[in-house]
Parts: C-alpha cells; structure tokens; sequence
C-alpha cells in the first residue's frame, strides 16, 4: 500500500492502494469509468489509452506508483470539453465510428497528437494513431476525421 | 424522399466515442462470480485421473458432470462437447470452470489442479477427412482428356484471427430458473437454442441479450455458444451471476479462427488456347471439431470459379479434422481462400499460354444469365465490365502495369474480380432459419423494431430504422431499435453472411409497408414478416445444384505495392475498390465497412501470420500476431455502383463480406508483379517473398 | 509482506536500495507485461516495487565535456525531442513501439531489459555510450557492452541504479538505423541494423557497424571495424563483399513466432551491404 495523489480529470484524488495495481484496472473497477477498455493488457492495442499530463499513455501498462503526483484525464473528463466536440463531430461525420471499442482511445491519440500538432499532415496523423489498433475501420475514415477535426477546431489547439 | 443511400448520423456515435455504451466487460452484477476455465494442456489423449484441491467455501468447479442436458454445443453440426470429458482433442480444450467471488483465489485453485493424461499421437496432417463434398457441372472428363494441355498448380492458405479488439466475454444472471445471459455475441438464438440443450430447459427459462459487440467478423458466431453453455450449466449448479472475459491470449489460443487450407487447381487447356475445364481440390483444416465447417467448405467449393464461368468442372473438397484449436466462422466464410486459388491460377494459366492475363480473364468473366459453377443462373445485371474499367481509370492500371513491368522496379499493381454469394448457403434460409421479424407500433406512434440482429460495428442498428423510417415517411427518431433480447424480439436468424439488410432488412421493409398500410394514430400494432424462398431458386443440397445464392454481390479490388528489394517488406501505396452491392442503404456506413474489409483481406493476404507448432497457435498476442496499424494502411479509394436488386430492401444486397474476399488476391498479384515471381501462399511474408526472390518462379 | 514504495528524491532511492532487494520500476512498459496477471488482480511482484519514474532529478539531457547525458527517467519521447540528442538515437527513437509507449518508456528500461531486439542498444553500442550506474557505495562507469552480458541479463547489481547515460559526441558524415519488424509500428525488430562512418577528406576516419536481434547481445565487434579505417571511400565500396563475409560468421540469428534465422541472416546482411554500397 502507498499513499497516492492524482488528479482525475481535473478532481484531486488521494488514494491508499497497492501502487503495482495496472492504472487501467483502477480507473475501471474504483472509479467506474467504462471508456477505459481492455483490448489486450500489453500495452499494444490502446484501447486503455489516457491521457498523463496531456500525454497519451495506455493505462494498462502503467502502474499506479507512476502516477503519483500527475493529472490523468479519461475520455470521460475529456469528453467535457470543447476540443472533444469536434472530434467527436469529426469522428460521426466521417464514419470512423464502427464497433466503438477503439474509439475512445483513438480520441485520445487524436488530442494527443492535436495538442502537440494542431495542423498534422496525413502522414503525421498515421503516426500519431500508430498505437492505437482498429479492426474495423481500416483507419481511412478515422485519418480523415482527425484532418477534419484539426481544419474544424483551428484555433482550439 | 430522400435517397436512402444519403447518409445519416450513426445513433450509437455518441455513446460510443465518449465511452458510456456498455460493452460486456462494463457490466457488473451485485455479488457477481467470476469463472477462469481450465484447459487442456496436451494435444489429444486420454485423461487419467483429476486432482482437485480442496475447495475453499463459495467456489466450485463446473464440469461435463454438471451439465443437465446434452454435453454437446448445439449448432449446426454437433459435435462439440462443452466440457471435455474423458478425452481431449487439442491444447487448450475446455475441461472445466473454475468458478468462485475472488480472482486471486481462483487463480491459485486452477494452479493447483492437477490432470493426468495418457498421451496419444495427435494428427495435424490433412489425412482425416470428416466431410466430403463433390459436385461436376458439365462434362470435366473428357475436356481433360482432349486437352491439349493441363495446367495445374497448389496453393495454401493460412490461419487468420478475427482479432475484434474487444475479446470474448459473457455474463450469467440467474432468478430463479431464469438464466440470462448477455454477453459479446452475433447470434442470440444460437445462444439460446445452445443453453436450452444443455440445460434441457423450457424455452421460457433462458433469455439472451446481446451487449454493445466491439467488433466480431464471424469470430462471435458460434464460439459464444460454447462460453455461454457454460456458463448456463455454472449459474445452474451454483445460483450465482458470473462473469467470464477472456484474456488476450486466452482468446487468440482457443476460439476459432478462418481455417487453413490446401488447394489444389488443374485446368484443361485448348490447343487454340481456350480454358476447357477446371478441377478443383480444396482441404480445409477443421481443428478438433467440425463445427461449421461443413458449411464453410461448400462456400468455398461453390466459389471455384470466381468471378469466371467455365462450362466444365469438377470439385472435391474435405474437411479434415487435426488436433489443433478449432476453425471457424470469419467474415467471407471459405470464400477468401477459394478466391485467392481462382484468382492466382486465372494468372498462371495465362503466363503459362503466354496470354495477356488481363484478356483472358475478361473472355471467361461470368454475364447475366451465365449458368453459375452449381448449374444455377446468374438472373440480375453483372456489370462487372463497368466497374472493371472504373477501377482500372481511377488507378491509372494500364499505365502503370507498363511501368512496373521493369526488371529493377519491385512496384506491383494487382487487380482481383469476385463475387459473394449473399445470404446462406443453398436453402439454409428457408429451412434452416426460417427468419421472422416484427415490428411493434406503440401509443405514442413510436415504432419498434423487433429483430435479433446484432449490430457489431457494421451500423445495423442505424440502416434498419432508416428503412423503417424510410417506408414510414416518419423521422428516425421516430423508431427504435434497442439491442436484441430474445424475450422481447423474434427469431431473424443470425447476424451473419450478409444476410442482415438483404434478408431481415427485406422483411423488415416488408413489414413496414404492412405497418403504414394498417397505420392508425394512437393505436398500439404489431406486425410480422416470415422469410418466403423466392419460387424461382431452387436448390438440391446433395448433389450441389441449383441457386446456391439468391443474389450475388461482385466487387473490383486494386492494390499497389512496392516492395523492399533489401528487406524484402511489402509498402502498401493505394487501394481502389469498385463495388455492386445493390443500392448502398447508407452510403457512409457501406464505405466503413468497405474499408475495414479490404484491410483485413489484405493483411490476411501479405501481413497476418499466425500457425500453429505441435498443436499449439504460436502468435497469441497482439504484438506476434500483426494487423495493420494506420501507418501500414493506404488510401483507401472506393466506389459504389448502382444496380438494384429487385427483392432487397430498396434495392440493397449483402455488402459485409465481400469487401474482405478480394483483398488477400489483389495483394498477392501486386507482390507477385513487383518481384516478377510466382506466389502459391498466403501471408505473402517477407520471409516468403526472400525465399521466392532467391529460388521462386518467374 | 511487499512494501512498493514511491521514493520522493534520488537519495531516498539510494538509501531503500542499499537496504534491502527491490525490483527498480522505470516506464514499466516492459515489466507491467513481464509481470502482467489477470485482469483486475495485480500484476505479479515476488519483490518490493521501486518506482523511480517521477524523480524529476534524473530526467534531463545536457552537454557536459563532449559527452551527451541523459539522465534514467527521461521518457525517450523528450530524448526524441532534444536537440542534444544524436540523430542516431532519434532514428531508433522515433519507430520505436508507438506514442503512447515512448512517453513511458526509458532508455535505461531498454538496458535493463536487455532484450537483443532493444532498439535503442544497438545505437548505445555504436556511440560506445558510457553507462552511469550509481549506489550508495559510489559511481561505477561503464561501457555498455559491459553492462550487458545476454539475453535479459546484465551486471547492474542490487544496490546499484542506472543513474544516466553518457554518449561521446561523435561525428559521423553518413549513419543509418533500419529497423526491420512486423509492421510499420508498433513492432518488435526481427532485426536491426545500424551503421555510421565518418568519410574526411576521401579517408575513413571512423567505421561503426551494430545489429539488433541477430545474437544473444548486440552484436558490433570493433576489430573487424578498425581493418577499415583508413581506406578511401571508394575501397570500402570495393571492400563490400569482404566487409559482409567478415560478418557473416557473428551474425548467428534464431528462429521464433515472429521470423526465421534465415530471413534474419540474409536481411542484417542485405542491410549492411546496402548500407555500404550506397555511402
Ligand atoms: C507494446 C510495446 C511495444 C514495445 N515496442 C518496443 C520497440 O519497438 N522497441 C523497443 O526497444 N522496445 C519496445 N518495447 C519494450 C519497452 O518499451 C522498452 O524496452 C523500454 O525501453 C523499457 O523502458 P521502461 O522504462 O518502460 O522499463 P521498465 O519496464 O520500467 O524496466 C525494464 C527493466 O529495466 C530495469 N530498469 C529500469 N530503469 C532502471 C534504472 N534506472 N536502473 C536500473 N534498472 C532499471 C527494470 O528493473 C526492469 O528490469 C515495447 C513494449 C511494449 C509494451
Ligand atoms: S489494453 Fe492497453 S494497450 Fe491494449
Ligand atoms: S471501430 Fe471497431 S475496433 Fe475500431
């Protein structure tokens, strides 16, 4: 056990927990966040993916103790802000909905990417989404989605 | 009216992107168990003896002693067992549950159980045929007896993974003697018929819900039917909720994946360089259990001539029982390998008769009217040249073609022509499933559909109220479409082999029309459709003859590669597609699923490697078992073509499988053109392409 | 009963270091897979767990006497980002897994995982980069191929932590990383080959030729390298098929799920000679 102290989205937590426990697993099972998934547990997938200090990270591989002192945002505090509306709107409007899973970690590759890279080109978006598996999509329709999401919210990155 | 095919907003967009749809790992129930399974640890033998250590309080284990009903998962064939009982047939074969509130403990029980075994010699060669299927169409025999040449080449296909990201996973709930069970599924009334065999329960003692499906492509056909068995049979002995998600690689091991296969084509050839007749000689490997793989090698054997029509042929086909995981549904179901047989040898025949490939195959590319390769007929427009030439302009392939032809150029461009016969196979419609639809008009004019078609990705949910708010002349939200629970909704039959919006969107629209016909304010009305055969199609399962298909979509891929001559990795350049689907009932959710398809046809045909050693599936986790990412993925360039097929809803006919069965060949022809060698195997690996560079075939 | 702690300064970590065993935690990118268990149970530490990735004392990249320093805990996407940072390591950085992995993981994780197919190693050897490791009992330099001794296995002892890492500034008028994995991303090398030369005046003053994934560690050997160096440009092209036999012999690959020894082999040779037909 360990005393560990975060904000989640943009909430102070203060928590007594075993810091080995996976992020992905805390954020799920304590705080009951659903937009969180598990894909694979190996870091590989990033359906976990989060965001550690605007950065994103897949929760799965990152253990508690390395979040001491960080402020971590889920899609569901993202999904309170302005720059998730566009995407979301950019996602919708081009298709790259499809069976989901993956869709709340790719919108946080996506303002991952936006955040460092508000004007990316195609190639730089392929990048930026590089971790994050779709099985559905064949990513086409996300990669324009992000395009458009960057034109749509200039100014908001 | 709008035209249907303009595109609407997804109604599960929003749910979805912020995370609040609740898939299956998302549910928890108040004192909810969780069940881990033990498996099978040899390839085949016999088991000795079990050793179980002592059972803490509130946890159990569940075996083939526990099962009221039938131990045998209710599906077409029924031959496989849900719990082992005193043989195993494959590594990672189901023995038993552990079942109990604390993870960590039942981990540590599971260590703990120890199974001894008498080892047999387990089978992974092609030798023991469990079904066998042959059928001729004109006189193959004397065409190879008069030829003046005979062509023949093999080729193998291997393993491919669904690889949905959201792995398998179900929930018990149990009140009284109801179970239910909800769970990642594409079929609730397989699961249902499934639990009510082997818990030889009323029909009123099961319910299955369907969970929001994070992608499935065949893979949550019939495997859920095993899990939630069961589970059924635990809930049974123990009268607790439980919850089973797989692992990553528990779910890569042992749930079923597309077969593997051997194919043998020969072809007589004339002397004026005509095809007289085609033999074809397909082995799928089946796993442990035969499952339905019966029914993927008849679509396999009737997709033997691909896009062509040759007068005379001969089929054979097995499939062949191994010691190894069994094979399953995939999206194109035997079709993907069969296509990429077809494909590849149309072009060795060429370069063996020295014939442009191209002219050759457009001289044997099926028409309208065209008997098909089981004496039916080809009865709708193919306008398979038009959407050859769109293909061929978009790409700029001629030119290409001729530039890439160099010696020192290790560029490719391919280009492959199929069909998808859509809907079940035969007559598997109106005997087998026999589907039933309504739809339920409530006080306030709400109208709600009542199908149990699972919406997986593929936007179902959405194209359905579309046409229902279509007929209806009412607004989309004016429908409702709640995910399928089978006390609430008929049986439609499965979500499977483009069926969905030909079949159940027909009969949707249907009774829709009957809906407005009988529509009156205020009043509650259901209604119902029942799946009628079409009089013309005529089908005689035994012998392979007749419609094997009702309608046929038929899809143009192009891929351009380039190929490292130093490492010898593949560079995906571009991708065009032209496809027939009918009439696209959404232009946008066609487009999806036409580039979700494509992708995973081309990395069944250059990237994904999976096999299996001594029985066991060797790439078991997303990082060894590699799909695209998007820096592997092209542009993606489709087109759709309007053909409207008389008996779909709005014209519409299936477009979920076909945009997957052309991609593996298509790659496979750009490779083999930009390293000027032959290709007889699918993944073309690098490994592959190094060894064809140093010692392959021209 | 296993106490993990999250020390709060580079001492304290010394200090608990120095009393008793701990298992050092840096990204975790590779131990929270190593050590991974059933979902929603923790993963499996036998040992107590030190968390050294927020000491913001140990991440920086600086240019101190000719050396670059970056220190442990630097995640390698500022390493990518740092214009100190060798264009060598950058290339390496920049395919190595995916964003959201290289804002986690470490330069020293990858040392101590010490893993043949660690794509940043073969750069490390190739700069002859000084490994700093650090106890309460002193500071011990050393060159990495020193540090690492096999697949996984290294002398970094239990007291000890990888404090920094010092890469010698070199220069280098051609250098090329190539790393040959699965896919375009997100990939583990089936192999890795890196080469840098430093042509003046139509002399080679310098020749560095490294492999990842091909032998049980990194594989450079510095006395077929000095048989080079001083020839002009146009000899070493000459010398292409020598240069390939010579490493023929040391290039001795393995099969697993996710390539053969044969396409390993010819690959990592293919490279080499590309790279050096092509100077
Ligand atoms: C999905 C995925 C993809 C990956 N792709 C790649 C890839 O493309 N290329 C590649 O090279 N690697 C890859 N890896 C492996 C991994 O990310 C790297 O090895 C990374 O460098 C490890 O760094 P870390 O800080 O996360 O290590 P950790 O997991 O924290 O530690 C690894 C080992 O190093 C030891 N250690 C860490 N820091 C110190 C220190 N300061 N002092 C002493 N010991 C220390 C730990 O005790 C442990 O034994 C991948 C991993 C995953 C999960
Ligand atoms: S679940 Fe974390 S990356 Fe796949
Ligand atoms: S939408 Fe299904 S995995 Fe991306």
């Amino acid at each position: 056990m360990a005393k560990i102290k975060f904000k989640l989205n943009n909430k102070e937590i203060e928590i007594d927990e075993n810091p080995n426990l996976r992020l992905l697993d805390v954020l799920r099972d304590k705080f009951e966040f659903t937009g969180v998934k598990e894909g694979c547990g190996e870091g590989e997938c990033g359906a976990c993916a989060v965001l550690i200090n605007n950065d994103i990270v897949n929760s799965c591989i990152v253990p508690l103790g390395n979040v001491n002192g960080k402020e971590i945002m889920t899609i569901e505090g993202y999904s309170e802000t302005k720059k998730y509306d566009v995407i979301k709107d950019a996602y919708a409007e081009e298709g790259a909905v499809q069976c989901g899973f993956c869709t709340p970690g790719m919108i946080i590759a996506s303002e991952s990417l936006l955040n460092k890279n508000p004007h990316p080109t195609e190639e730089e978006i392929r990048v930026g989404l590089s971790g994050n598996l779709c099985r559905c999509t064949g990513y086409n329709m996300i990669v324009k989605a992000v395009k458009s999401a960057a034109k749509k919210g200039d100014g908001l990155w | 009216m709008k035209d249907i095919t303009t595109s609407v907003l997804k109604i599960d967009n929003e749910e979805k992107s912020k995370g609040s749809a609740i898939y299956v790992s998302d549910i928890t129930i108040p004192g909810m168990y969780y069940a881990k399974t033990v498996r099978s640890t040899i390839s085949k033998g016999k088991i000795q003896k079990i050793t179980l250590p002592e059972m803490p309080e509130n946890y159990t284990i569940v075996d083939y002693k526990d099962i009221p009903g039938k131990n045998i998962v209710r599906i077409i064939f029924e031959d496989q067992k849900i719990f082992a009982e005193d043989e195993v047939t494959y590594y990672g074969e189901p023995i038993m549950l552990v079942v109990g509130p604390d993870k960590l403990i039942i981990e540590e029980l599971v260590k703990q159980i120890k199974i001894e075994y008498i080892e047999e010699t387990p089978v992974f060669e092609y030798v023991n045929s469990a079904i066998n299927y042959n059928f001729k169409k004109g006189d193959a025999k004397s065409a190879f007896e008069n030829a003046d040449k005979v062509i023949k080449y093999d080729y193998v296909t291997g393993y491919q993974e669904q690889l949905y990201i959201e792995p398998q996973g179900m929930v018990v709930d149990i009140e009284g003697d109801k179970v239910t069970l909800t769970g990642s599924l594409q079929c609730p009334y397989y699961v249902k018929n499934a639990v009510l065999s082997a818990l030889d329960a009323k029909d009123s003692e099961v319910r299955v819900i369907q969970a929001v499906v994070g992608g499935a492509f065949g893979g949550k056909e019939e495997f859920p039917s095993l899990t939630t068995t069961q589970l059924a049979v635990a809930a049974k002995k123990i009268g607790k909720p439980i919850k089973m998600i797989y692992e990553r690689e528990e779910d890569m091991e042992v749930t079923t994946k597309r077969h593997p296969s051997k194919i043998n084509m020969e072809a007589a050839i004339s002397k004026d360089k005509e095809i007289l007749a085609f033999r074809a000689n397909v082995g799928l490997d089946a796993g442990a259990n035969i499952g339905l793989s019966g029914v993927v090698l008849s679509r396999a054997l009737i997709a033997c001539t691909g896009a062509y029509t040759i007068d005379d042929i001969e089929v054979n086909g097995d499939v062949f029982l191994t010691n190894t995981v069994p094979n399953g549904a995939y999206r194109g179901f035997g079709a993907p390998q069969m296509l990429f047989a077809v494909e590849m040898f149309m072009h060795h025949i060429a370069k063996e008769i020295d014939c442009d490939p191209l002219k050759l195959r457009l001289r044997y590319l099926s028409k309208q009217g065209d008997a098909t390769s089981t004496q039916g007929t080809f009865n709708d427009p193919i306008i398979m040249n038009d959407m050859i030439k769109k293909a061929m302009k978009e790409s700029d392939y001629k030119a290409k073609k001729i530039k890439y032809a160099k010696e020192d150029v290790y560029k490719g461009i391919g280009m492959s022509w199929f069909l998808h016969g859509c809907g079940f196979t035969g007559s598997g419609e109106s005997t087998h499933i026999n589907a039933l639809v309504k739809l339920r008009k409530d006080k306030n004019d709400k109208v709600h559909i009542l199908i149990a078609a699972v919406d997986m990705g593929q936007g179902i949910r959405t194209t359905m109220m579309k046409i229902v708010s279509q007929v209806l002349d009412i607004p989309l939200e004016q429908t409702v479409y709640d995910l399928p629970n089978t006390d609430l909704v008929p049986d439609s039959g499965p979500t499977v082999a483009s069926r969905t919006i030909m079949i159940v969107g027909g009969l949707v629209a249907r009774a829709a029309k009957q809906l407005k016909e009988n529509w009156t304010p205020g009043e509650e009305l259901t209604v119902s459709e029942r799946y009628k055969q079409p009089e013309y199609i005529k089908w005689d399962e035994d012998n392979f003859v007749g419609d094997a298909y009702p309608a046929y979509s038929w899809g143009v891929n192009i891929v351009e590669v380039e190929v490292c001559p130093v490492t010898y990795q593949v560079t995906l350049q571009h991708v065009w597609s032209v496809y027939d689907v009918g009439k696209a009932i959404d232009e946008r959710i066609i487009m999806g699923q036409a580039d979700g398809g494509i992708m995973q046809g081309i990395g069944y045909g250059y990237l994904e490697v999976m096999n299996s050693k001594d029985g066991r599936i060797q790439q078991k986790n997303v990082t060894d078992y590699i799909i695209p990412t998007s820096v592997d993925s092209p542009p993606l360039d489709t087109y759709l073509m309007d053909n409207p097929y008389p008996l779909g809803p709005y014209g519409a006919k299936g477009a979920g499988e076909l945009t997957l069965v052309g991609g593996a060949p298509a790659v496979a022809l750009a490779i083999e053109e930009a390293i000027g060698k032959k290709i007889h195997k699918i993944p073309v690996t690098p490994e592959y392409i190094m060894e064809l560079m140093k010692n392959g075939k021209n | 009963m296993v106490k993990n702690v999250i020390p709060v300064s580079y001492s304290e970590a010394l200090d608990l270091l120095n009393e008793r065993p701990f298992k050092i935690i840096a990204g975790g990118t590779d131990l929270m897979v190593q050590r991974r268990s059933w979902a929603q149970t923790p993963p499996k530490f036998s040992e107590d767990v030190l968390y050294i990735f927020n000491l913001e004392e140990l991440k920086y990249i600086k240019e101190v006497d000719g050396y670059i320093v970056i220190g442990s805990t630097t995640p390698v996407e500022d390493v990518l980002k740092n214009k100190l940072t060798p264009n060598l390591l950058k290339a390496a950085i920049s395919i190595m897994a995916s964003p959201a992995l290289r804002n986690m993981a470490t330069i020293a994780g990858n040392i101590g995982n010490a893993s043949p197919a660690g794509d940043t190693l073969p750069i490390l050897y190739t700069l002859d980069a000084i490994i700093v490791l650090e106890s309460i009992e002193g500071i011990r330099e050393l060159p990495i191929k020193d540090v690492i001794t096999g697949p996984g296995k290294h002398i970094i002892k239990q007291n000890e932590i990888i404090k920094e890492l010092k890469l010698p500034i070199s220069v280098f008028t051609n250098s090329a990383f190539e790393k040959v994995g699965g896919r375009k991303a997100d990939a583990i090398s089936k192999v890795s080959f890196t080469g840098a030369v430093n042509i003046k005046d139509n002399k080679v003053l310098d020749f560095r030729i490294a492999f990842g994934a091909v032998s049980a560690t990194i594989l450079r050997r510095k006395d077929l390298e000095e048989k080079y160096v001083g020839l002009t440009k146009d000899e070493l092209i000459g010398k292409v098929d020598e240069i390939v036999a010579d490493y023929d012999p040391f290039v001795r690959p393995i099969d697993d799920q996710r390539s053969n020894k044969e396409y390993r082999k010819t690959v990592a040779l293919n490279l080499l000679r590309n790279f050096i037909e092509t100077l």
